[in-house]
């Protein structure tokens, strides 16, 4: 009973410490819906997306024979995996993983890209009763994969049984290990640390810092291809309870975290984040349903348009050209042309150019002078010119930034007269996506990225919803050149 | 009561009379701004006074469906007193002969620009001879009436063809005059639809240095006209002689000097093609180049002279720029 308190605790703790996000991306951007065919009663969360299924952690009830309990009769929570069909959706959950301990709370876990190595957190104490006045925190301990089984479960060479040491992710190369911990010396109520793999041997754990773990609790790290690490967090900013956050390694630093928008992010509880590596999918837990924790999946709802407008430039400078001046080639010296542009400002010849500040309507007038007699006929012709921004979404931003420097992109200057505009959808060229008037991005690694700006319409008469799309350029380099 | 009628007869009079002065057919006509046409004596006088070759024609068109008799008047038909050019004393002799009948205008000796060969072609119907005259200086010397159908009719002009041609048979002095046209033998009153033209221009400049001073001559440029071989005589370098047309702010062409035939070609353009040209010749500032008398034809491809119109037909040519605008790429 102690024992499932203290796992509880350790879990609810950090869920419900945490009123405050995980990833932050996209207003709109995503449509969110629960995965009705792994959800229990219980609670169902840490979805971790394999190549052929989900691995998750439930506390469900199974039956009364089968159903884990620890030796007070606490329901315990312990791993699942739930196989695609052939749509690629989850399917029905089964036990995953039964010998990685007994009478002991299992999971969350996460596995190598390899498939081979599962690290997963478990209760210290395993196969017996837990004293009294004894604690029986988390650890994480690894196992590998022989097949079906799991075999040579090791403690991972950090644990210490005076702190909880939990949610171990492992990065795609296998390089960087992140786990959460409330061990001693960190910045809150649970922090998220890393250890690097050095000679296959992991350093010792170093805590990501203020920028990414706060006084409140950070957990359920997960380091997306992308380069962004999302994670869980209660800190203040967020939508309320746990939300999802996103940071970027930078030059050695972690950039400031960015909250998820809606519907990933609710008021409740959401946590858990994984996406696939396009980052346009993926899985969270949440308890916005009811107080048990679902798992819900997450798709994107921009589209990369295969046939997008390339972001054209206004143009405000202009050539004027007297026509039949230009193709009499007498004019020379007795003559002179005086173009009055509209704005104040004049030029003389038979062509001219000039670069106007904006649009408007501008009259422009030609004067022509006799240099024989000094006359001026004025306005021998006149053109009125409207010079209009194009209709076009508009994206503002650099053209060329560096890897790991903030991109901001701003669609404030679209100009879409007549459009009630709903929503700005960015696909950063990357497949990652985000919403909003304005966004900021970071390119990890040099490229040339075409980003697209999509936007959207309220509905209009018979609910139809106008979207217009352009694409800019950037060029990402390593060292600004 | 007498009074009244006084006042109302004078503005009859001024109403009559405006239409005359707008639209008479005077050669040099209103559009030229030139003074005065100008030949000299053929005996003792010197081109290099500005006549190449002492003699000057002219065409008159009368509408076909113009059927009433009509007058051919020259001003300051004498030669002597205010307006002429003195040389030593007045010694020369003027012959104006008037002619009309078939070959009048379409014998191509007519047509030509020197008076050899058969240029006094056609029926003869008037001449006189004139000396120092004061009767008739700075007046209006009548002839006629003549019967429109005594011309050459010339179908492509619709019109009745008549010749008037001023020798200057001898004598040195330069005979300072102006031709009109007239429905009445005491007045200039215009004959709807009627001109005059020439193949060879003989005029006199104004006597001012002030460029705005601007004399014109309009050739006639007709269907086929690929381009165009402008020749001038002894313009002393008086000035600026540029082209303009409907698309043609002002060609620059070459002005001659003393006693001098200088020629330059200008391609058409087909917005040019049944229009008149506006040759404008502005005086030189500064210097003053007094009593300039000077020569001008103008010829196509082929060699064929051209008509200069004392009205221009199509009107005076006024240039349209075009302008177009374009984004700067």
């Amino acid at each position: 009973m102690k024992r499932h308190i203290t796992y509880t605790a350790v879990i609810l703790t950090v869920l419900l410490i945490c009123s405050s996000g995980l990833y932050g991306q996209a207003k709109g951007s995503f449509e969110v819906s629960p995965v009705t065919a792994i959800s229990s009663g219980s609670d169902d969360m840490a979805p971790v997306i394999l190549s052929d299924g989900i691995l998750f952690c439930s506390n469900r009830k199974v039956n009364p024979f089968l159903t884990k309990k620890n030796l007070e009769g606490v329901r315990l929570y312990e791993l699942y995996f739930a196989p695609f069909d052939e749509n690629g959706k989850p399917g029905k959950p089964v036990r995953f993983g039964s010998n990685l301990g007994k009478d002991t709370n299992i999971g969350p876990a996460s596995v190598s890209s390899d498939g081979k190595t599962l690290y997963f957190t478990r209760n210290y104490i395993v196969g017996r009763k837990v004293k009294k006045n004894e604690s029986n925190k988390l650890g994480i301990f690894t196992a590998t994969r022989n097949g079906a089984q799991l075999t040579d479960i090791q403690p991972f060479e950090y644990n210490n049984p005076a702190s909880n040491m939990s949610y171990p992710f492992i990065s795609a190369d296998g390089m960087y290990l992140f786990f959460c911990s409330d061990m001693p010396g960190g910045l809150g109520k649970y922090d998220i640390y890393m250890c690097e793999n050095v000679d296959g041997k992991w350093t010792s754990p170093v805590n990501l810092g203020d920028k990414v773990n706060s006084a409140d609790a950070e957990i359920n790290p997960f380091l997306h291809s992308s380069g962004r690490l999302y994670f869980a967090s209660d800190r203040p900013g967020g939508h309320g309870g746990l939300d999802i956050w996103y940071t970027t390694l930078a030059f050695g630093s972690w950039t400031k975290p960015v909250v998820l928008d809606d519907p990933i992010n609710s008021e409740a509880d959401d946590f858990a984040f994984y996406a696939v590596q396009g980052g346009l999918e993926g899985y969270f837990a949440s308890n916005r349903r009811k107080y048990n924790d679902d798992i819900f999946r997450f798709a994107t709802t921009i589209i990369r348009w295969s046939v997008c407008d390339t972001l054209r430039k206004n143009n405000y400078c202009y050539e004027f050209i007297e026509e039949n001046a230009l193709k009499n080639d007498t004019i020379d010296v007795r003559f002179r042309w005086e173009w009055n542009f509209g704005d104040g400002t004049k030029a003389d010849g038979v062509t001219a150019e000039h670069c106007y500040s904006g649009p408007g309507v501008y009259d422009v007038s030609l004067d022509i002078v006799n240099l024989i007699t000094g006359g001026i006929e004025k306005r021998q012709a006149s053109y009125e010119l409207e010079i209009s921004d194009i209709e076009q979404p508009v994206i503002v931003s650099p053209d060329k930034i560096m890897a790991g420097e903030n991109l901001v992109l701003n669609a404030g200057e679209s100009n879409l007269p007549g459009m009630d505009i709903a929503r700005y959808y960015w696909n950063f060229g990357d497949e990652t996506v985000s919403s909003g008037l304005e966004v900021s991005k970071i390119y990890s690694l040099p490229g040339k990225y075409n980003i697209q700006l999509i936007v959207s319409s309220k509905p209009g008469t018979g609910g139809v919803v106008r979207e217009v799309c352009v694409c800019k350029d950037i060029e990402v380099t390593a060292d600004g050149n | 009561m007498r009074k009244d009628r006084y006042i109302h007869i004078f503005i009859l009079s001024l109403l009559l009379a405006l239409p005359a002065v707008v639209n008479s057919q005077e050669v040099p006509g209103p559009d030229e701004n030139i003074p005065f046409l100008i030949t000299f004596g053929r005996q003792g006088a010197e081109t290099s006074w500005g006549d190449d070759d002492f003699s000057q024609t002219f065409f008159f068109t009368i509408p076909k469906d113009y059927k009433d008799p009509f007058y051919i008047r020259i001003y300051d038909a004498d030669i002597g007193g205010k307006t002429d050019e003195l040389n030593n004393f007045w010694n020369t002799r003027m012959v104006y002969s008037i002619y009309g009948g078939k070959g009048c205008y379409t014998d191509p000796q007519a047509k030509g620009i020197d008076p050899t060969g058969n240029y006094k072609s056609g029926t003869m119907l008037a001449t006189r001879t004139f000396g120092m005259d004061n009767k008739l200086d700075e007046r209006w010397f009548t002839f006629g009436p003549f019967n429109p159908a005594d011309g050459e009719y010339y179908p492509k002009f619709s019109s009745n063809v008549f010749k008037i041609i001023c020798d200057g048979v001898s004598g040195d002095d330069g005979n300072l005059y102006r031709y009109a046209l007239s429905r009445r033998p005491d007045a200039n009153v215009p004959i709807q639809g009627a001109n005059a033209f020439t193949y060879e221009y003989t005029f006199r400049m104004w006597n001012n240095n002030d460029t705005s001073f601007v004399s014109h001559i309009y050739p006639y440029i007709d269907s086929g006209c690929i381009y165009i071989r402008q020749r001038n005589f002894d313009w002393d370098n008086d000035g600026e002689f540029v082209v303009v047309s409907v698309e043609r702010k002002g060609q620059a062409m070459p002005l001659s000097g003393e006693d001098q035939w200088v020629d330059d070609r200008m391609p058409i353009l087909d917005a040019e093609i049944g229009k008149s040209l506006d040759f404008r010749f502005y005086k030189k500032r500064g210097d003053l180049v007094k009593n300039n008398n000077v020569v001008m034809t103008v010829e196509n491809q082929y060699g064929e002279n051209l008509q200069f119109f004392s009205a221009p037909i199509g009107g005076v040519p006024v240039y349209k720029p075009r302008i177009t605008v374009r984004p700067k790429k």
